[in-house]
């Protein structure tokens, strides 16, 4: 795996996240952390799927990395994690695969021939399912390391 | 189960009513600022009984909230009312820390009520025009990592500039959310699809997939799973149906867009 490019990867991931904790009104001492998790989470993500592994056990692992740095930057800070992760997390998100299935069931919708919508139907399907397995790991892998780790008696 | 709990004096009328009044406020910024059930519950909790009540109980429902707080033989309920005004993770920040001075004992109530009317009444960090600057460069940042050149680069970082322009004065201008969603997605699959429609670069439609993404509901799935996993199951089934809404309503744009500009947008 070429370095340079997981090192852009980082990068990238970063930026992105710094404009989502603008968006989330992120306190300004603490943006920094955000941008770690997020060049941390997609760049180990990118690593697994050159390697060979699938995307969505790939981004399982990249959402539970950040899910840990959240932690280490929530006791650091003395602030909640979910500073740190919430904008860190939306670099994970599907976009293209949101975005093509999408547009593939439009297309289903408009083509009569079943020949030609069969396949396309096939792929769009396959896009969706793809999109909502990467959510899904989103969610757990944020949310499984405070499960680990932040078990206190529940007060209510 | 209050049986079991240390006694603390009671409280007089006067105090019970403030002590409901500052808690179920700071519940209600939580809660429209995109804080999860759990931690609402929780902070609630502790920011009562640290004010002098002996027990809490709170409802957190995704668009109310009701407290119960209990001191000696009294208790009262109040309910409010809660509309999500966007994320602020900088309130929610000030909430957490404010409780753990409560805990500790540094504040009483009036200077709670000070704390509270302050996280209320500052202004956002940034500017409109660093928010807009900042999430063009997030849209653009994400064209990179979906293997854009730099022509889409720079035609996701002008679309999603003014979509979020377009979006902060659909806002200020109070349309309902969806529609805000809805017109933001079309401003930028509009301008975004002019890379398709003459050439720029060699997947201009990345471009289209990543100009829309400053509307993606990330807050909103991510809490929805956390509700879910961690029992709340009526919030989280809510918060993940605004959340699907929300990408509808994103569709609803990009298509709208494209069909207007004539491209197919694969």
């Amino acid at each position: 795996m070429n370095l340079l490019l997981l090192f852009q990867d980082a990068f990238w991931s970063a930026v992105a996240a710094l404009g989502f904790s603008v968006l989330f009104n992120v306190p300004r001492r603490m943006l920094a952390g955000g941008m770690i998790c997020a060049a941390v989470g997609h760049a180990v993500r990118t690593f697994l799927m050159q390697a060979g592994l699938d995307i969505v056990p790939a981004t399982l692992v990249g959402a539970l990395m950040i899910g840990f740095l959240g932690i280490g930057f929530g006791r650091y800070w003395r602030a909640p994690s979910l500073i740190f992760t919430l904008s860190a997390s939306v670099t994970l998100v599907p976009g293209v695969f949101a975005y093509r299935a999408m547009l593939g069931i439009l297309q289903v919708s408009a083509s009569i021939d079943p020949a030609i919508g069969g396949p396309l139907l096939v792929e769009a399907t396959t896009n969706a399912i793809k999109t909502a397995l990467i959510l899904g790991a989103i969610g757990v892998g944020i949310i499984a390391p405070r499960l680990l780790f932040l078990r206190e008696k529940p007060v209510v | 189960m209050s049986a079991t709990l240390p006694k603390k004096p009671p409280l007089d009328k006067l105090a019970l009513r403030d002590v409901i009044d500052l808690s179920l406020w700071a519940g209600q910024l939580l809660l429209q600022h995109g804080a999860e059930s759990a931690r609402i519950e929780e902070t609630v909790h502790r920011l009562g009984t640290g004010l002098g009540a002996d027990w809490m109980d709170i409802l957190v429902s995704p668009n109310a909230i009701a407290v119960t707080t209990v001191s000696g033989e009294e208790f009262r309920t109040k309910i409010r009312r809660v509309v999500s005004i966007g994320v602020n993770l900088r309130a929610i920040e000030q909430i957490n820390s404010m409780t753990q001075r409560v805990i500790a004992g540094e504040l009483d109530r009036v200077q709670v009520r000070r704390e509270i009317e302050q996280i209320v009444r500052q202004p956002r960090q940034y500017t409109r025009w660093a928010s807009v600057v900042m999430v063009g460069l997030s849209c653009a940042a994400f064209s990179q990592l979906f293997g854009g050149d730099w022509p889409v680069f720079f035609t996701t970082l002008v679309a999603s500039m003014l979509a979020m322009f377009v979006r902060q004065e659909l806002i200020r201008r109070h349309f309902n959310p969806l529609l805000v969603v809805i017109g933001t997605s079309f401003v930028a699959t509009i301008f975004a699809s002019l890379a398709s429609r003459f050439q720029w670069g060699e997947q201009p439609q990345i471009a289209l997939a990543s100009s829309v993404l400053l509307l993606v509901p990330g807050v909103a799935l991510i809490n929805s799973a956390e509700d879910l996993i961690t029992g709340h199951l009526v919030v989280g089934i809510i918060r993940g149906i605004s959340g699907g809404l929300i990408s509808l309503g994103i569709a609803v744009g990009i298509l709208m867009g494209i069909r207007l500009m004539g491209i197919s947008g694969l």
